[in-house]
């Protein structure tokens, strides 16, 4: 096959990326021509069009092989700070599937609320910044994408300004969010005053060098690991997450969850590979891969128990999503120098592929109750089955898929993962991911309990049917199913284009 | 010429007073400052290694750091203006509403 990038002007690489960002002025124009519109339709079908092309762009680039190793390696812009490759494809692929089902939905949730336009238009910049993230070839590139990525979200969580959860979620995500980004700042500082550069390439061959700045280096290395645990919701910065997730709009609990989350590991992934590789800095004493190693540990086992305690079922997905950054937190932890760092990091992110759609359909099927406004605990659900047997068929396809059962794709995700860590010779890694699995099926399997088993409370007045919140829901649940026969071409592409940043 | 471990010492210092303000302060326009000062830290370093690698990368970052301050600063003061319109105050251990 002919390389893509020879068809094509190199620019065009990016166009996924200025996909997003054009929809989203473009939704600011429609406001300001129709400021008081009348058809909130019109704004979530520019959204959900808008993504979907993003996502089929990114699709087709992802298969036609641009910027991958079978066709002349990744392409990079201006002089190298942003880099498109089979990584940053398959993150934006991600984010846009994420935000087509996050805008589709907010169809219903929206309905009757001001500023629409606005919302939309938000979460497509922040979606923006999500897929730059992956395309970060410098850290200035790191700092602007994700700052471009946060100040929309701290926007969106305080989006319900009359809700005093939603207002104080807004509050602690972006007090932690403004912390952990000075701190990310001044690690990248320190690694420039150690090495003289931000691109990535140069900071790689100048670290091993460092001579007597190799303490500033280290130090800088942690603070951006701390930069970057923030963004995955992963320990030590995993705390804003219960609250932002519980007090946010549930539609923006999915996209951040999910996307924002999925970008977080893309930009780790990629800084940490490409940039302070382990062949360099392991000798110097900098061993990131057993501070992530630490970290995946703490951050499962502790998402996990404190889930299994929460009577809450949105608290609940909110301390299961840092379970979650866990177990991908292993495609950064199962890494040695010259091992197959590749297969673990690309089954890493084709976790995060799965997880986008089951933990989106999740937090969506949440929107959807809390638009019948059923209530918020266990107890609530109770048989919610025999109202709404349809959502709730699909709910317990994300719970089963999010534990990691067989029947779905969650289950070869999680698998993929743990067996490519245990080849790389991190058993008791897996061993401690497969106990929390076990441990996460109690408190998923309650839902599925309560909405199935358990004998209604009360009289459910559930009023008309939410469409686009159905219809995402569905497609949500009809992505987890199809990604268990589509996962080998999937792992397979993570793979290569995780190995092909280790070259 | 001052040796550039002073530098780093000074921004070194700052980010603590900042870190410190963040942990011990309840009010939410003080601890916008606090982060404040943590940014300017990690610029006093970008322009002092910027000197000292001989090349402008570190100040062309700071000015990006500058901008994005002022951004994250703008989003904040909106979050804590919708803060004092439910809570009537902007002191942050006040909104608790839920809990672990």
């Amino acid at each position: 096959m002919t390389p893509l990038q020879t068809q094509l002007p190199t620019w065009t690489a990016v166009a996924p990326t200025l996909l997003l960002g054009l929809t989203a002025l473009v939704l600011l124009l429609v406001d300001s021509i129709d400021p008081d519109s009348t058809r909130p339709g019109a704004l979530a079908g520019i959204a959900t069009l808008g993504s979907l092309a993003t996502l089929a762009v990114a699709g087709w680039f992802l298969l036609a092989g641009t910027g991958q190793t079978g066709s002349g390696g990744a392409i990079e812009l201006y002089g190298g700070s942003l880099v498109v490759d089979g990584l940053s494809l398959f993150f934006t692929v991600v984010v846009a599937s994420v935000v087509a089902m996050v805008s589709l939905a907010s169809y219903d949730y929206l309905r009757d609320r001001t500023y629409q336009a606005e919302f939309y238009s938000l979460v497509l910049l922040a979606a923006t910044g999500m897929s730059l993230m992956g395309s970060s070839g410098s850290l200035a590139t790191v700092f602007i994408s994700l700052e471009l990525a946060s100040l929309p979200s701290y926007a969106l969580v305080a989006f319900l300004k009359d809700n005093r959860g939603s207002v104080e979620a807004g509050l602690k995500y972006f007090l932690v969010g403004a912390v952990s980004s000075a701190v990310l700042t001044f690690g990248i500082s320190l690694v420039y005053a150690a090495t003289g550069s931000l691109l990535l390439a140069d900071v790689a061959s100048a670290v091993g060098s460092a001579g007597d700045l190799v303490g500033i280096a280290g130090v800088g290395i942690v603070m951006i690991a701390g930069g970057f645990a923030f963004k995955t919701a992963s320990v030590p910065f995993h705390f804003w997450a219960p609250e932002a997730y519980e007090g946010a709009p549930a539609p923006i609990s999915a996209f951040l969850s999910s996307a924002s989350k999925a970008a977080g590991f893309a930009v780790a992934f990629r800084v940490f590979a490409v940039g302070f590789p382990l062949d360099a800095v392991v000798p110097m004493g900098i061993d990131w891969s057993l501070l992530f190693a630490i970290l995946a540990v703490v951050t499962m086992t502790l998402g996990n128990f404190a889930a299994a305690t929460q009577e809450n079922v949105k608290r609940m997905l909110a301390y299961s999503s840092v379970g979650h950054a866990g177990y991908a937190l292993i495609g950064l932890a199962a890494l040695s120098g010259g091992g197959p760092n590749g297969n673990v990091m690309g089954a890493s992110m084709a976790h995060l592929l799965v997880y986008g759609f089951m933990n989106t359909g999740a937090f969506l099927f949440i929107a959807m109750v809390e638009h019948w406004e059923v209530g918020r605990t266990f107890e609530d659900y109770n048989g919610l089955a025999t109202r709404a047997p349809a959502a709730c068929l699909a709910m317990t396809v994300f719970m089963f898929s999010l534990a990691g059962l067989p029947p779905f794709g969650g289950f070869l995700s999680k698998y993929a993962l743990f067996y490519e860590a245990i080849q790389g010779g991190f058993w008791w890694l897996a061993a401690v991911g497969a106990i929390n699995s076990a441990l996460s099926l109690f408190y998923y399997s309650r839902v599925v309990k309560a909405m199935w088993i358990e004998d209604p409370t009360g009289e459910f007045d559930l009023g008309a049917t939410p469409v686009g919140l159905y219809a995402a829901v569905m497609v949500a649940a009809v992505g987890t199913l199809l990604l268990l026969p589509a996962f080998g071409p999937v792992v397979e592409t993570a793979q290569s284009a995780a190995t092909a940043l280790f070259a | 010429m001052v040796p550039v471990q002073w530098y780093l010492l000074l921004a070194t210092a700052v980010f603590c007073i900042g870190l410190f303000g963040i942990l011990t302060r309840k009010n939410a326009l003080l601890f916008l400052m606090s982060v404040e000062l943590m940014l300017n830290a990690a610029n006093i370093n970008l322009v002092a290694f910027s000197a000292y690698w001989g090349n402008i990368t570190g100040q062309t970052f700071s000015l990006f750091t500058m901008a994005l301050a002022a951004a994250e600063v703008a989003v904040g003061i909106g979050i804590i203006l919708v803060l004092y319109r439910n809570f009537d105050d902007v002191d942050v251990t006040l909104a608790k509403g839920m809990r672990w």
